[in-house]
């Protein structure tokens, strides 16, 4: 899918966010997760970035490290080329204006005391726009385009559906005309039929008003039909990083090989499953050399030893492998 | 700007206290426990009670030693009478009469005037004391749960701190000091009683303050007051009702209790100094004790039910 | 054409299961009909709301009753009509006979046991092995089921576990008596797509090892394309398709199942959008008159407002309800 070339919008350097642990009687740090273990990537504008990884690969992390969410460790986020991680107070809130969330769960990412028409409004009373009837008319407006009645702006979260409660929660995230927006699972908690939908509904948004998104999921076929680029998360790193087609048609490093494998499929005599074995291992104590190696299926012996870096191997496909050097 | 649409966003974004479909939604859930009905009813008697009987009362001060010691209206007691001029000691039946339909104590105070009085008493204080305990509590536990760090550390020690003193003596030690006045009391209990709050309200927020619609509201650009005062707050409304519902019996029974030891403010009759009084004359006017026990003892069920009832329906997991 | 009669291990006939709330009457499950075969795995196929758990949950009578209540129906298991046998045998089938697995493994595992005291207490209910052997029945189970190091997993306790070895656990405790039928209620669902692939390996695993007859509850008919023997499309309480998964998948008949394969990101042919099924569920309390599907389907001709479909055998046992075909 092609698409104009932009102008950088958001650009990741080597961010890292560890969280220490500390043990024992007089908590002594004895380690740290990685969660972000030194990523770096970009997105432009109007870009659609696809961040895949299993549960505890650090991708929800990374998505709410990015607008400050969590304070990052080290690393810079540069977005329209200043430095996020040195804003103060105001500067964050005026990030916020352009940077925005939709949350995993639609149960838990609204307010149950609040009815939906004040949740949706409620970014345009904390920044201060326009007076109560503009407000509201901007709020009639949202909901028109995510597909709901405006009369039922005055209803409570609890009496809508899943799918319902993810269009509210990404009105609110439009309310004010951001640029760019981290979607963390928006669809995992939905039916199929539901999910449907929804990414019907989100690559409508994107369209007309011209947004980046960083889509974040478990799941690569979810992102098969809206992402530009698709980056895989594995243990707190980037482990490949290409345009869709390249992913989907000339997957390179085996985690992004199993991960396509796993898609449960309509046609399942087409490919040999490829079973990745175990578990995803602990962020605290990571394994050494390249961190997939127990669960490599190609694995080499330099695996074990020798951590790989991320590195383009052909135009635009960049990998963190030893069989690419 | 259309007139359709205007119409369309007419009521949208009306705040809860004029919006009453949630207030409904819970009523709806709390009236069928039949219990807490109950126990709302009593309550609302209590009040009415408390706020308009003394207009149709007798004077409960009104002291008249010809009238003492006449039991309830339908019970007949055997007084003994020591007659100085015969130099005997004959008995004599006394009836219940209508003019005092709660008997009179051994002052000759009309009971019913008495214990409407003393309702006053025992619902300013539940009120009041607990409202002083919930603010306080709420301030602390909320304060301390959305800070973290330090701050919590800090408030928790000191809510430790607090927790440790003998919450009676303390109570003993106050109105000692500052004497016996019933201000002092509702201060005492106030100031004292917030612990239990604190560490409640701080453990639920704590556990809602990593709910995504909080981090959320922050990703929205919403400074910390609006997020505590917007959206933590109103959710830990529910526990905050519930647990003034059921501390107000304990407030009321902790006043009733220094009274009872003689601690009370000796100028107002509350339903504790009542019983005070009538812990002496158990043998002959039986009903001063337990008029006054059996308010307390309704009183606190019904704040209980109340209570219980509130819980079930604020919990959105339980299927009423 | 050998007759399938025999083979029939879970008949359940024009089960109604009916929810009597202050509201009104849930018809969560109103004239379902279909039979479980031996060493075949079942699917029950819908969106969130058709009535498919609640389906499971009556075969062993596990919902809450009052407000819930099976109020006709059959459901013949053995010799029982397990929608009316009395509750101390159904007791003694539950566990036993049939097993069910539910959807959210952290909360189906007691948080303060280890996994192993969980496994041999359910074997002991239903078992008569003393401890020992209870235990090293457990070890098995567990190992059968891919855990490594079977024997020092016994001593963990949930927490411990990421959410693909829960699952698995429980699946070992839902085999540990050897159960006849094993009902799966959405397992797949709130699971990462690598651990999804794990758990659909050991349930092909158990119907070739086993010939374990599954129920298996799901909404993505990708999984039930991987698992599946046959499948019964639920909508509204009702079952509207009952066919092989081949048939299902290369003929669908019903406008919903036909719906439900073009929602599929692997099967849609049109990059740019995924093709959806407009309108939501619909609320139990107010159904649609007719068939309830009319609102969202887009065939839906005049009749279908008004009448129910009846149900139609077309070829090839594959059942539908749909005035298309009448």
């Amino acid at each position: 899918m092609k698409h104009k070339l932009n102008n950088k919008l958001l650009q990741i350097r080597n961010l890292k966010k560890y969280y220490p642990v500390s043990a024992g009687l007089l908590s002594r740090h004895i380690g740290d997760i990685k969660a972000v273990d030194g990523v770096t990537f970009d997105i432009s504008e109007r870009e659609i970035i696809g961040l895949v990884g299993e549960s505890g690969c650090g991708k929800s992390t990374l998505g709410k490290t990015i607008p400050r969410l969590e304070e990052p460790t080290s690393g810079e986020i540069l977005y329209k080329g200043s430095d996020v991680t040195k804003l103060d107070k105001n500067g964050l809130r005026e990030l916020r204006r352009e940077i925005q969330i939709i949350f995993q769960d639609p149960d838990a990412s609204l307010d149950p005391r609040m009815t939906v028409g004040d949740s949706i409004c409620e970014p345009l009373i904390i920044h201060n726009i326009g007076d109560e009837k503009k407000r509201m008319e901007r709020v009639a407006e949202l909901m028109e385009q995510v597909g709901l009645e405006t009369r039922q702006a005055n209803l409570y979260p609890h009496e809508f559906s899943g799918g319902q409660k993810q269009r509210i929660g990404i009105a609110r995230a439009l309310a004010m005309n951001p640029k760019l927006i981290i979607a963390d699972e928006p669809v995992s908690a939905l039916d199929v039929s539901i999910q449907a939908q929804i990414l019907n509904l989100m690559m409508d948004i994107q369209e007309r008003l011209g947004l980046a998104y960083l889509f974040i999921a478990h799941d690569l076929s979810v992102i098969k039909h809206m992402a530009h680029r698709v980056a895989i998360m594995y243990l707190g790193k980037i482990v490949e990083l290409a345009n869709k087609k390249e992913i989907f048609e000339n997957p390179l490093h085996p985690y992004t090989e199993a991960l396509l494998s796993a898609v449960p499929s309509f046609k399942p005599k087409d490919k040999d499953r490829i079973l990745l074995r175990g578990d995803v291992p602990s962020p605290l104590n990571p394994p050494p050399g390249c961190h997939f190696h127990p669960r490599c299926h190609r694995i080499l012996p330099i695996c074990n030893q020798q951590e790989p870096e991320l590195a383009e191997v052909s135009e635009g496909h960049f990998v963190a492998c030893h069989l690419y050097r | 700007m259309s007139e359709r649409l205007r119409d369309k966003v007419r009521g949208i974004s009306q705040p809860l206290y004029s919006n009453a479909r949630l207030i409904n939604y819970y009523w709806q859930r709390a009236r069928r426990n039949k219990l807490a009905v109950f126990g709302l009813a009593f309550i609302i008697f209590l009040v009415l009670l408390a706020a308009i009987g003394p207009f149709f009362t007798l004077d409960p001060t009104a002291v008249n030693f010809e009238e003492k010691n006449i039991p309830p209206v339908g019970f007949t007691i055997e007084q003994s009478i020591y007659s100085i001029e015969t130099n005997e000691l004959s008995t004599k039946e006394i009836h219940g009469t209508w003019r005092h339909p709660l008997g009179t104590d051994s002052k000759g105070r009309d009971m019913l005037a008495m214990i409407v009085s003393g309702a006053r008493v025992s619902l300013l204080v539940g009120l009041i004391a607990t409202g002083i305990a919930i603010i306080l509590g709420t301030i602390i536990g909320v304060l301390s749960a959305y800070r973290g760090g330090w701050v919590d550390n800090a408030l928790m020690r000191f809510t430790d701190v607090m927790m440790t003193f003998p919450f009676f003596l303390l109570l003993v030690l106050i109105v000692f000091i500052f004497g016996p006045s019933l201000a002092f009391i509702v201060l005492a209990i106030g100031l004292t009683g917030w612990t239990g709050t604190a560490r409640l309200i701080r453990s639920e927020s704590l556990s809602l303050r990593t709910r995504e619609f909080i981090i959320a509201a922050k990703a929205l650009g919403a400074s910390d007051n609006r997020v505590i005062f917007r959206h933590l707050i109103p959710n830990v409304t529910s526990l905050i009702i519930i647990i003034a519902t059921l501390s107000i019996p304990g407030v009321i029974l902790a006043e009733a209790a220094l009274s009872f030891i003689g601690l009370g403010d000796p100028t107002v009759s509350s339903w504790g100094i009542i019983l005070e009084a009538g812990q002496h004359s158990l043998n002959t006017a039986w009903w001063v004790a337990v008029e006054p026990g059996v308010m307390l003892f309704l009183t606190v069920l019904a704040f209980n039910f109340l209570g219980d009832g509130l819980r079930d329906a604020f919990d959105p997991k339980s299927n009423i | 054409m050998k007759t399938t009669m025999d083979n029939v291990i879970l008949k359940v006939s024009n089960l109604k299961t009916y929810f009597f709330t202050r509201r009104g009457i849930v018809k969560a499950v109103d004239g379902v009909e279909f039979e479980l075969r031996r060493g075949e795995c079942l699917c029950l196929v819908g969106e969130s709301g058709c009535g498919k758990t609640v389906t499971a949950l009556s075969i062993l009578r596990l919902f809450d009753s009052p407000p819930g209540k099976i109020v006709e129906g059959q459901i013949r298991y053995d010799s029982l009509d397990l929608a009316e046998c009395p509750s101390k045998q159904l007791r003694q089938i539950r566990g036993k006979d049939i097993a069910i697995i539910f959807q959210e493994a952290q909360s189906a595992l007691n948080p303060v046991l280890t996994i192993g005291d969980q496994i041999i207490e359910q074997i002991k209910l239903h078992l008569p092995l003393d401890h020992g052997k209870a235990r090293d029945r457990a070890i098995t189970l567990l190992s059968e089921m891919g855990i490594p190091s079977a024997e020092g997993a016994m001593s963990y306790y949930p927490h411990q576990l990421s959410g693909g070895m829960k699952q698995r656990v429980l699946i070992a405790m839902s085999l540990s008596c050897d159960p006849q039928i094993l009902i799966a209620d959405e397992p797949t669902t709130a699971v990462d797509v690598t651990i999804k692939a794990q758990i659909l390996d050991i349930f092909r695993e158990l119907k070739a090892r086993r010939q374990m007859s599954t129920i298996f509850i799901t909404h993505d008919l990708a999984v039930v394309a991987e698992i599946g023997d046959r499948a019964v499309v639920m909508y509204g309480g009702k079952d509207v398709e009952t066919a092989s998964v081949s048939e299902i998948i290369s003929n669908p008949k019903h406008p919903y199942t036909s719906g439900l394969i073009e929602c599929l990101p692997d099967v849609s042919k049109n990059t740019d959008r995924l093709a959806s099924i407009p309108g939501t569920t619909p609320n139990p309390l107010e159904m649609p008159q007719g068939c309830a599907f009319h609102p969202r389907c887009p065939k839906a001709m005049k009749i279908c407002k008004q009448q129910e479909p009846p149900e139609i055998i077309t070829s090839k046992e594959h059942k539908v309800s749909c005035h298309l075909y009448t």
